[in-house]
C-alpha cells in the first residue's frame, strides 16, 4: 500500500486571552486523511503547546507529484529510535515521487534496522538536482553517464516439465 | 564505461524491450530512462505503450535500440528517433515477431481454418515424404 | 399414503414411491364408478319416553366431532410460467454446429431452425456424415463461427416436434414378449419412405450450398476433437 502526501492545517481553539490562535501547517506523509490527522496532532503536541482536544483542523489537502514522470533523486533526513537511542539519519532514494522516496525509505528502514512506522520522523525531503550533491555511492552509481547492464540470469517459463533443449539464462 | 562484455543486449536508453504482462503485454517500448536495478520509464509513442514506470522482471530485452537517444527524452522526442531509425519496422520484420504473429495468427483461426490448415500441412507431407523417396532412389 | 404431508406441499413419499404404490405401472385406471343412489340426509327416529316428544328428525351421518382449529395453509399456486428458449446469438440458420453428446458425439451438422421446445433443428446433411434431420439441445452443442450461405432456404413447417416424437403405441403385454411373439426375433421395422424424401429434400438445399465453399464437405465429413495440449476454452471456433 502506497503513502499519499498531505497538507494539514491545524490550530489552538480561539479562547478570550487568544482570539486569533496561530495556525500550523504540516506536510505529511500518511496511508490516509485520518492517519495523516492523527500524525499532525501527534507532531503539533511535541511541537506547541495544543492538543487534539483543545485544537480544531482546518484542512486536509493531498498534495499531488507535479511531474509524476520523471525520475528524481531525494534525499531525506530522518529521525529514528532504535531499540538502544535516538539516531538522525540521512538516506538518498531515487524514485518518481516523493510519497513513492517516503514509501521506500520505510520498506528500507524495516529490512535493515527492523524499524516500524511509529519509531521513525520523516524530518525534510529534499529533491537533489544536482549530481554532485549526491552523497551516497548507490544513487551515484546510476547517474553515470552512458549507464548499461545486462539482465543476467534470467529463467524463463518452460512450457512443460520436460523440455529437450536447457533454457538460455541471458 | 562500455567494456568488453559476453553480453549483447543490456538496460540501457533507447534499448527497445518487449512487455510480457500488463495491459500493453505483446507490445515493444523503448527504455526512456533508468530509475535502478530493477524498473525504468518506459515509452511507446508509436506502438500505444504510455509513458510509465516498468519492471524488468516484466519485459524482455530485444537486441534492438534506438541509437544515440538521449537520456529522459520526452515522447515526442522518443517518437522521432524511432521513426528514424525505423524500429518498428525492424522488429516487425525480425523473426521473433514474425513468430510471435505467427503463433498469434494460429490461435485466433476458427475452427474450419485450422480444419484446412491440417490438411494443407497433409497434402505438404505428402509432397515432401515422395520427394524425398524420388531423390533417394 | 402418498397424501400425508410432512409439510404441506411435501408429501411423505417421493414421486416414483407413489408410483410403485399406486401399481401405476399396471397402466393408467379409466372409467368411472358406477352411480351411488342418494342417501337421505336425515331419518326419522322413535324416541321413548313420553316427554321426549315421541319422534325425532336426526342426519344419517354424524358431523364430524373434530372441527380444525387452526387453517392448514395450501401451498401457494405458483404464477411462473417458463419462458421461451432463448438462441444463442452465435447460432443461426446455416451455422456449422459442433455436437457434443448423443450418438453422433463430435460431428459437424448444420444449424436449420429452433423448434418450438426450443430444441434445434439439424441435419448433417446425411450424405455428408451420416446425421440425419435431427433434434438436439443447444447446450450439448459447440457453434462455429463458420456458416452456410443457406440463402432464402427456409425449414419447412412440417419439421416440428410432433414430426419427431415416436407414435404411441399401446402396449398390452411386456417388450420381451412382443418381441418375440412368434417364436423368432421380430423384423426391424423400416424407416418411413416419406421421412427419406424429406431428408433428401432439404439435404439437396444445404449440399448445393455446402458445394460452394472448398473443403467444406471435407470439413463436415471430419470429426471434431481435441488433441494434447488443447482446452476448449482456449479455443476460437
Amino acid at each position: 500500500m502506497g503513502l499519499t502526501e498531505y497538507q494539514v492545517v491545524g490550530r489552538h481553539l480561539p479562547t478570550e486571552n487568544e482570539p486569533n490562535p496561530k495556525i500550523y501547517r504540516m506536510r505529511i506523509f500518511a496511508p490516509n486523511e485520518v492517519v495523516a490527522k492523527s500524525r499532525f496532532w501527534y507532531f503539533l503536541r511535541q511541537l506547541k503547546k495544543v492538543k487534539k482536544a483543545n485544537g480544531e483542523i482546518i484542512g486536509v489537502n493531498v498534495i499531488h507529484e507535479k511531474r509524476p514522470l520523471k525520475v528524481k533523486n531525494f534525499g531525506i533526513w530522518i529521525r529514528y529510535d532504535s531499540r538502544s537511542g535516538t539516531h538522525n539519519m540521512y538516506k538518498e532514494f531515487r524514485e518518481l515521487t516523493r510519497a513513492d522516496a517516503v514509501k521506500s525509505l520505510y520498506q528500507d528502514m524495516a529490512a535493515r534496522h527492523r524499524a516500524r512506522f511509529r519509531s521513525i520522523h520523516i524530518l525534510r525531503v529534499v529533491e537533489v538536482e544536482k549530481t554532485e550533491d549526491i552523497r551516497r555511492p548507490y544513487i551515484k552509481q546510476l547517474l553515470e553517464p552512458g549507464l548499461r547492464f545486462p539482465l543476467p540470469h534470467r529463467v524463463g517459463k518452460a512450457r512443460s516439465t520436460f523440455v529437450a533443449h536447457r533454457p538460455s539464462t541471458f | 564505461m562500455p567494456l568488453d562484455s559476453n553480453f549483447t543486449r543490456f538496460v540501457e536508453v533507447g534499448r527497445v524491450v518487449l512487455l510480457k504482462t500488463g495491459p500493453y503485454a505483446g507490445h515493444i517500448a523503448v527504455i526512456a530512462e533508468i530509475i535502478d536495478h530493477n524498473r525504468a520509464i518506459i515509452d511507446g509513442p508509436t506502438t500505444g505503450v504510455p509513458r510509465q514506470a516498468f519492471p524488468y522482471r516484466h519485459l524482455t530485452l530485444t537486441s534492438l535500440a534506438v541509437p544515440k537517444l538521449p537520456r529522459s527524452a520526452g515522447s515526442g522526442t522518443v517518437k522521432k528517433y524511432v521513426e528514424e531509425a525505423g524500429t518498428v519496422a525492424k522488429w516487425e520484420s525480425s523473426a521473433w515477431a514474425k513468430r510471435r504473429a505467427a503463433a498469434e495468427k494460429r490461435r485466433t483461426l476458427s475452427d474450419f481454418e485450422r480444419f484446412q490448415v491440417m490438411i494443407h500441412k497433409k497434402s505438404r507431407r505428402d509432397k515432401v515424404r515422395k520427394a524425398v523417396k524420388a531423390a533417394k532412389a | 399414503m402418498a397424501r400425508k404431508e410432512l409439510v404441506p406441499g411435501i408429501g411423505r413419499l417421493s414421486r416414483s414411491q407413489v408410483y410403485a404404490r399406486r401399481q401405476l405401472y399396471k397402466g393408467k385406471k379409466t372409467g368411472t364408478a358406477p352411480a351411488k343412489p342418494e342417501a337421505a340426509p336425515t331419518k326419522e327416529v322413535q324416541v321413548k319416553g313420553s316427554k321426549n316428544g315421541g319422534s325425532r328428525l336426526v342426519p344419517t351421518s354424524k358431523a364430524p366431532r373434530y372441527y380444525p382449529a387452526e387453517d392448514v395453509p395450501k401451498p401457494k399456486q405458483s404464477r411462473k410460467t417458463a419462458k421461451p428458449t432463448k438462441l444463442r446469438d452465435s447460432i443461426t440458420p446455416g451455422t456449422v454446429l459442433i455436437l457434443l453428446a448423443g450418438r453422433f458425439r463430435g460431428k459437424r451438422v448444420v444449424f436449420l431452425k429452433q423448434l418450438e421446445s426450443g430444441l434445434l433443428l439439424v441435419t448433417g446433411p446425411y450424405k455428408v456424415n451420416g446425421v440425419p434431420l435431427r433434434r438436439v439441445n443447444q447446450a450439448y452443442v459447440i457453434a462455429t463461427s463458420t456458416k452456410i450461405e443457406l440463402g432464402d432456404f427456409k425449414a419447412d413447417v412440417k419439421y416440428n416436434d410432433s414430426y419427431f416424437s415416436k407414435s404411441e403405441k399401446k402396449r398390452t403385454r411386456s417388450a420381451e414378449d412382443e418381441f418375440f411373439e412368434d417364436g423368432k426375433p421380430k423384423e426391424k421395422e423400416s424407416f418411413p419412405e416419406s421421412k427419406v424424401a424429406d431428408q433428401r429434400e432439404v439435404d439437396k438445399v444445404v449440399l448445393a450450398a455446402v458445394k460452394k465453399t472448398e473443403y467444406l464437405a471435407k470439413y463436415l465429413k471430419a470429426s471434431w476433437g481435441l488433441s494434447k495440449g488443447e482446452y476448449p476454452h482456449q479455443l476460437v471456433f
